[in-house]
């Protein structure tokens, strides 16, 4: 499968909050308002159905997003669930209203993506965070989510004779393009001298490789092809979508330095688009730390497998290039809300399919995402095109 | 303190420290965790096996922000140990940080994780530099 659909989903609406730290927003607050925001960019129309995407509200001590939000925004009555697939729910949301609205099952579907981390201390939401690995045999150990991707970057750079440098690019070029978008949390330019003096967090990686912890919600408004010409004259298509699973742990992984996942979910979302790596302008990839933008880079197709961090270096992926990769600034600049990110990377592409992203600019046609739950464990790709 | 019960231990208590993987008996593939069917060729004609207790290091890191639970551990070395064609995670113990390196040769030994929810210190397996 993920070569045939029943109908053709566009995204017709697309809305988000600033990323950040919000002392004085609550989770619905943030939800709302991009919930809100993405009705009124279609023109306060009603969906049929909610789905929303979220990690870790349980922290706070709040479940039952959908009907939540739904009430709070003036909704009560719709249909609606929550998706968990840890930093990957995002994109595993998208999928599931995609589902919805292609089946013909419902016309129009909101999907709403939000976290709110800044109310618990950091040893909490570290904590939160690794939940998305192995409990029952990686917790006792004391391993964070830092720690496994840690692991990973290790054995990445021993295995092809990467330089810490070469690393180290990537997020220089992350908050290059993430200090020209307002939606971003971390707008400030670094250097290369600057992530290597950067505290460790688990060594090697350091702050600078890292993403921040972040508020933030984001939504998209899909509608099948009748309704979505009615709408918007300017709909977007979504072309492919595909998801892969792999396992919790990373110890028994087939190969180290592979997210068999993101290659899957990449093969499956290109085959059902038509579509290839050669295509694709500009992207959106999941780096949660510098290591999964460069493992991501070679997954999806844009580099060979060891040359990520070489071709960056050397300087490909920059505004003016194909494809651009993270304009937005990727989760590095933008910042991380966990559940929400998948939602942001759509919404990020479609502006720049539309033309109105407030950031950098990139002429395109034909956008990708890619959305990271775990250690490379749960994976979805969107493959977003122009509506013709 | 780990936000774990005893009880949830105790039912680990053969894997953690026995270091209990399955291995796949139609086409060898050894999986630590342990897992019901062969993640390769999806065989469920599998066993639990005894992994070895002496290894190598394949990657490791050093956890400075630690999870809630594990601050007085603080810094944690963490490494990927081959032990005989499979890789299992484990904390080092009884060597600095800036002595490790892949391919260093380490063998288990038992040592304490942080204490749970109910109170109880629970012993696991940790690696040590082989002497």
């Amino acid at each position: 499968m993920w070569e045939t659909f029943l109908r053709k989903v566009y995204v017709v609406g697309i809305g988000l909050t600033n990323v950040g730290r919000f002392y004085e927003r609550s989770l619905r607050d943030l939800a709302s308002e991009a919930l809100i925001k993405a009705l009124d960019d279609v023109g306060n129309i009603t969906p049929e159905g909610m789905v929303v995407s979220n990690m870790l509200s349980s922290l706070i001590e709040q479940e039952n997003l959908a009907s939540l939000i739904a009430d709070y925004s003036g909704l009560r009555g719709i249909s609606g669930f929550k998706v968990e697939a840890a930093c990957g729910s995002g994109g595993a949301a998208i999928l599931a209203a995609y589902s919805l609205v292609s089946s013909g099952l419902m016309d129009i579907v909101a999907v709403v993506g939000v976290e709110k981390l800044s109310e618990r201390p950091t040893p909490e939401v570290t904590r939160g965070l690794a939940y998305a690995a192995d409990a029952d045999y990686e917790i006792p150990y004391g391993v964070t989510f830092s720690g496994l991707n840690a692991l990973v970057m290790r054995y990445y750079m021993s295995k092809y004779g990467v330089k810490r440098e070469e690393i180290a690019v990537w997020p220089v070029l992350m908050h290059e393009n993430g200090y020209k978008n307002p939606y971003a949390q971390l707008r400030m330019r670094i250097t290369i001298d600057d992530v290597l003096k950067s505290p460790v967090i688990a060594d090697p990686i350091r702050l600078y490789d890292s993403c921040p912890l972040s508020d933030g919600a984001a939504a998209l408004i899909l509608a099948s092809e009748d309704i979505a010409r009615k709408l918007n004259d300017t709909p977007v298509l979504i072309a492919g979508v595909g998801n892969a699973l792999d396992s919790t742990d990373i110890t028994s992984r087939f190969e180290l330095d592979t997210f068999l996942a993101s290659r899957l979910s990449a093969e499956r979302a290109y085959r059902m688009s038509k579509l290839g790596p050669k295509d694709v302008d500009v992207a959106e990839l999941h780096d949660a730390y510098s290591i999964n933008g460069i493992l991501t880079l070679e997954d999806v197709g844009f580099a060979p497998k060891g040359q990520g961090a070489k071709l960056l270096s050397e300087g490909r992926f920059r505004p003016g290039d194909k494809p651009v990769i993270n304009p937005s600034g990727g989760l590095k600049s933008r910042g991380h809300p966990v559940g929400a990110t998948g939602v942001y990377q759509v919404c990020e592409v479609v502006m720049q399919i539309r033309g109105d992203f407030p950031g950098i600019k990139v002429p395109c046609d034909v956008g990708l995402t890619q959305n990271i739950g775990g250690v490379g464990s749960n994976i979805s790709t969107v493959i977003l095109k122009r509506g013709d | 303190m780990i936000n774990t019960s005893f009880q949830r231990l105790w039912r680990l208590k053969d894997a953690l420290l026995g270091l209990i993987g399955t291995r796949c008996l139609d086409c060898g593939f050894t999986a630590y965790p342990p897992k019901k069917s062969c993640p390769k060729c999806r065989s469920r004609n599998t066993k639990t096996v005894e992994l070895g207790r002496v290894g190598k290091v394949v990657s490791y890191t050093v956890i400075n922000v630690p999870m809630s639970g594990f601050e007085k551990m603080t810094p944690i070395t963490i490494a990927l140990v081959d032990v005989g064609g499979c890789i299992i995670l484990t904390q080092l113990t009884g060597v600095r940080p800036e002595e490790v390196y892949v391919g260093m040769e380490v063998e288990a030994t038992i040592r304490r994780s942080a204490e749970t929810i109910d109170g109880y210190i629970p012993y696991i397996i940790k690696f040590k530099p082989v002497q």
